[in-house]
């Protein structure tokens, strides 16, 4: 059911989408993080090349919660103000892996084409 | 430290989240923006620097919001899946518009309950009045194939109506080939019964044969009358209602040995009539009334006729049956009788009579009611509409459809509805508690008064249709709204639409109150009529002791009674009397046979002879002979009394003198006449000395002299012209069943000091003998009650209309002062004067209410002429309650203008051009 999602949508807008989706369910891949450590993630990751807003970021987080990609939970540690951290459910692993299989298939599709161009 | 929380908290208020989700993300989304400040900080930026590329992470004001919506709307379901299609679909959308309507509503909370409260107040008196109209006028009566059931009256030449009489009677029931049975039975009259648990004054009716036949019900414990009993000097036998049975007889289910002394006879009880059973309405025994000799007579209209139609028959058909079987009888007995044909009408007509035309004005009111608060939540809701136009733009901008918005707004206006409804059936209920002290006791069918499925379902159907007119009205102006347009503008953008719609509503909603107060105000004025007609006597401190004399002191309907009975009872009542005068602050006490005003019907009246030297008849043929030479006879009410009634009631003696001691039993027969009585029979001579014969009215045909001449009484009600009477002495006449006999007191203590010293008085003399005892002024309240119920809650609904149209009116010139704020601001600067500002907005106010009257006034004349046959010396179309009603309804609608413009007047220019 996650998948028709992005089947059903028009390509460019999957691209968007889908890339800012693949980023966010990849830092939570191996542990579970808040939602200003995914952003400053992502931005050191990519060299300050990306970059989430606020205002773009969580609405996109509740999203992926709503749908059962993610799980959001408040988590309270020692002397610091509680945190809600995401983690991502075992639905939202088989999307981040066949979002990675798609995302390498049309990196590579890029790649040959661009090749070809330089050829 | 900035506080983010709040930063956040303003771009999510376009959301209308619930408060737990709005804090929940705001301390999200604020630990972001602080963690962001914090390590600019700590980079070493100026806290300023970090300040702003923390909220730079809000980017553009709305871009939070517009993200979210999708989200949170959705609950937990995915908003971007492709609606589903098919019922489910429809339902989830329904469900989710449902929760969007609630959250919306809840966060106007101050709307949401005017117009769930107004809605409920319209829906509520609805609901109660539909709740009488549907046990009085729309229930089937309880019997099988109700609609056969009619009534049956001979008719006068001129067109009334006449209860039969015996040979009248015998005929119609023989000749006719429409009717599958025809009964005849007598309206029921209080006797005391002794022999069941206690002795009671119950309520007795005499039926024909085929009476319970007619009305197809049976006896659910023993049998109907046999033919034994069928008959003049048969088997005494009586048949019981259910609550007698139950209350008096202990519900026994073995009748053999139960016997009731009713008129000094015993009868058998023989059955009991199942629950429900109640017709004629409260009769609690039923005899049989060929018990009884029949009275000869064609002009003795005793008997209440009722027929089941054969199957088959129609109204008209037994219409014409009857009417030819009456003029038969006309041609063949001439002057003997006194019919001119026949009436035939459904019996549910009959038993409601004038209460139809009452009731329908008065449902007829409520819904005009209903209607001004439907419209004052249509101005509301027209309001608010208009001022969500930013709110719908940007939805209908994020790709709502406008049948999505339309279903929005729907549901909205159902939750309100269904809210009004739901709180509506609890007012019904608490008024349907309240309507039996306000309702009139005799009201037919008042016992099944209740909330019941019928009265739920025109609840049901009410709210709906509330629910779509609000919705689409809603939706219509919502349908208009113009993205850019309502984007553009400001908040307090000029919708000309709207404000017409609301403008219409509230000429309309002042039109309608102006009818419901005009219906209410000739009522009123009516019942004040009648309030103000004196009834010919001083109804102040008199208590009235209803009894029925001892059985023993009784005796057989009609029959002649001999002198030694009369003195029995004559010995008895003057006994009574002389201990009820001796009781510490009664001041006089007297015997009557019925009660002026108060028992309007109480009278038994006849035509008399007038013999003028001519000895009394010598049999019924010859007073026939005699009475049709019309110089010779007089038609007057008849009423037994004492000496003292005229001075306990306070009627004066105009002429001649009252009873008295002279007037024993043996001595002759005398009697008083009532002014009007003098004048129309005797006009130009004296009736002292005139010797009058009436035949058989209580049980006594002595002629009688008249000897004095007293004032008027109305005693068949304060509406109706004064009575003639003639009063006899109840020392020479004795009582009979004719009489429905009462001592009544005039006393200088509260009743309450006075009622328990009565009761022992009663019981002193006879245990047995059953008393009721009220005041006059109770009494009369009686006969009062259905115009007081009627006048009294059409006032209190022209009351409720009256503050709803001031309400709706007010809100409208309110939000037309908020809206042009800044225009009047500018006005003012620019020199306009206090005067014209006010005369700009309360005009606005006026012109609405000057159209509303004058369509109301219009109205009114119409709906008026409906009243006519309630009203008392008042028009329909009364002038001066047109005026005055026109003149409460624009000093009102003045007053809810002004509160507005007064505000107008305080706006300070300055502070009104700097908004926007």
């Amino acid at each position: 059911m996650a998948i028709t999602y992005m089947e059903t949508q028009p390509a460019n807008l999957e691209w968007k989408k889908g890339s800012a989706e693949l980023l966010i369910l990849s830092l939570v891949e191996h542990r579970p993080r808040h939602g200003y450590e995914i952003s400053k993630l992502i931005e050191q990751r990519s060299g300050g090349a990306v970059r989430f807003h606020v205002a773009s970021l969580y609405p996109l987080l509740y999203r992926l919660e709503r749908r059962g990609w993610l799980q959001g939970r408040w988590v309270e540690k020692d002397g610091q103000r509680r945190r809600r951290y995401y983690r991502l459910t075992p639905a939202g692993r088989k999307v981040l892996a066949a979002q990675r299989r798609d995302w390498r298939l049309f990196v590579e599709a890029i790649g040959r084409v661009a090749e070809l161009d330089h050829a | 430290m900035p506080d983010w929380k709040e930063e956040i908290a303003r771009r999510l208020a376009p959301l209308g989240l619930g408060p737990e989700r709005e804090a929940e993300i705001a301390e999200e989304l604020a630990q972001h923006l602080e963690g962001r400040f914090e390590d600019a900080l700590a980079a070493g930026a100026p806290e300023a620097a970090a300040r702003s590329a923390a909220m730079a992470e809000l980017s553009d004001e709305s871009l939070l919001a517009r993200g979210l919506r999708r989200v949170e709307r959705s609950g937990t379901e995915n908003l971007d899946a492709p609606v589903k299609a098919g019922r489910l679909g429809f339902l989830s959308g329904a469900w989710r518009d449902f929760r969007y309507g609630v959250r919306k509503l809840a966060r106007s909370p101050g709307f949401a309950a005017a117009a769930i409260l107004t809605l409920a107040l319209g829906i509520g008196a609805s609901t109660a009045i539909f709740s009488v109209v549907d046990a009085v006028l729309l229930r089937p009566l309880p019997y099988p194939n109700p609609q056969q059931l009619v009534r049956v009256w001979e008719q006068a030449p001129n067109g009334r109506r006449m209860n039969l009489a015996d040979p009248n009677f015998d005929d119609f029931r023989a000749q006719n080939r429409t009717l599958a049975a025809l009964a005849g039975y007598s309206g029921v009259w209080p006797v005391s019964v002794a022999g069941g648990s206690e002795p009671v004054r119950a309520n007795v009716a005499a039926v024909s044969r085929d009476f319970f036949r007619v009305l197809g019900r049976q006896p659910f414990l023993g049998r109907s009358f046999a033919a034994d009993e069928l008959r003049v000097n048969g088997v005494r036998a009586t048949i019981a209602s259910y609550g007698y049975w139950r209350e008096y007889l202990g519900a026994a289910r073995d009748l053999s040995r139960v016997r009731l002394a009713m008129n000094g006879n015993l009868y058998s009880v023989v059955g009991v009539m199942p629950p429900g059973f109640d017709f004629p309405p409260g009769a609690a025994l039923w005899i049989a009334r060929e018990a009884d000799p029949e009275i000869p007579g064609r002009t003795a209209h005793n008997w209440r006729g009722l027929g089941r139609l054969r199957d088959g028959a129609t109204l008209e058909q037994a219409r014409a049956d009857l009417d030819t079987i009456a003029r038969r009888i006309r041609a063949e007995y001439g002057k003997q009788a006194d019919l001119a044909g026949a009436a035939v009408v459904p019996l549910a007509e009959a038993t409601v009579g004038d209460v139809r035309a009452a009731l329908l004005a008065l449902f007829g009111a409520v819904l005009l009611l209903f209607l001004v608060a439907c419209a004052n939540v249509a101005g509301l809701l027209l309001a608010r509409t208009s001022a969500r136009r930013k709110e719908l733009a940007v939805r209908a901008a994020l790709g709502a459809g406008r049948g999505r918005l339309v279903r929005q707004l729907l549901a909205e206006s159902l939750e309100l509805a269904v809210a009004g409804g739901v709180l509506g059936i609890a007012i019904a209920m608490g008024i349907t508690h309240l309507l039996p002290a306000v309702l009139p006791a005799d009201l037919p069918g008042q016992k099944g008064i209740a909330i019941n499925a019928t009265v739920l379902l025109f609840t049901l159907a009410a709210t709906l249709a509330v629910a779509a007119g609000l919705g689409l009205v809603a939706a219509w102006r919502a349908g208009g709204a113009d993205v850019s347009d309502a984007l553009g503008a400001g908040s307090r953008s000029y919708t000309s639409g709207s404000q017409w719609a609301r403008r219409t509503l509230v000429a309309g909603e002042i039109a309608a109150t102006l009818v419901i107060l005009a219906g209410a105000g000739v009522l009123g004025r009516s019942f004040l009529n009648l309030l103000s007609v004196s009834p010919g006597f001083r109804g102040q401190d008199l208590m009235i002791l209803k009894f029925s004399p001892p059985p023993s002191a009784s005796s057989l309907r009609f029959a002649e009674k001999s002198p030694r009975q009369i003195a029995r009872e004559v010995q008895f009542l003057d006994e009574a009397l002389a201990r009820l005068r001796a009781i510490p602050g009664a001041q006089s006490a007297a015997l009557t046979g019925g009660l002026a005003v108060a028992d309007a019907e109480g009278f038994p009246d006849g035509t008399f002879l007038i013999l003028q030297g001519q000895s009394v008849p010598a049999n019924y043929d010859q007073w026939i002979r005699m009475a049709q030479n019309p110089k010779n006879t007089g038609h007057a009410d008849y009423c037994v009394a004492s000496g003292e009634y005229f001075r306990t009631l306070g009627i004066s003696l105009i002429r001649g003198r009252i009873f008295d001691a002279q007037d024993g039993l043996d001595a002759p027969n005398v009697a008083l006449i009532s002014e009007t009585l003098a004048r129309q029979r005797w006009p130009h001579e004296d009736p002292i000395g005139q010797t009058i014969y009436f035949g058989n009215m209580d049980s006594n045909s002595k002629p009688l002299t008249i000897v004095g001449i007293v004032g008027d009484t109305r005693a068949e009600g304060l509406d109706q012209p004064p009575s003639p009477i003639v009063y006899v002495d109840f020392r020479q006449r004795g009582l009979s069943v004719n009489v429905s006999p009462a001592f009544v007191l005039r006393t200088s203590l509260p009743a309450s000091a006075i009622v328990p010293a009565a009761r022992a008085v009663f019981h002193a003399l006879d245990p047995n003998i059953p008393v009721q005892i009220s005041t006059y002024a109770e009494a009369l309240g009686g006969w009062l009650a259905e115009r007081r119920a009627l006048a009294l809650l059409a006032s209190v609904f022209a009351g409720a209309a009256l503050v709803l149209a001031a309400v709706g009116l007010y809100g409208l010139v309110a939000h037309s002062v908020a809206r042009r704020t800044q225009e009047i601001g500018i006005r003012m600067a620019l020199g306009a004067q206090r005067g014209d500002v006010l005369l700009a907005v309360v005009g606005e106010g006026a012109r609405l209410a000057a159209i509303g009257v004058a369509i109301g006034l219009a109205a009114s004349l119409a709906a008026t002429r409906l009243l006519s046959s309630m009203l008392f010396e008042v028009k329909a179309a009364d002038r001066l309650t047109l005026s005055v009603v026109a003149a409460l309804l624009s000093a009102v609608a003045l007053l809810a203008s002004y509160i507005p413009a007064r505000r107008a007047l305080r706006i300070d220019p300055i502070v009104a051009l700097r908004q926007e």
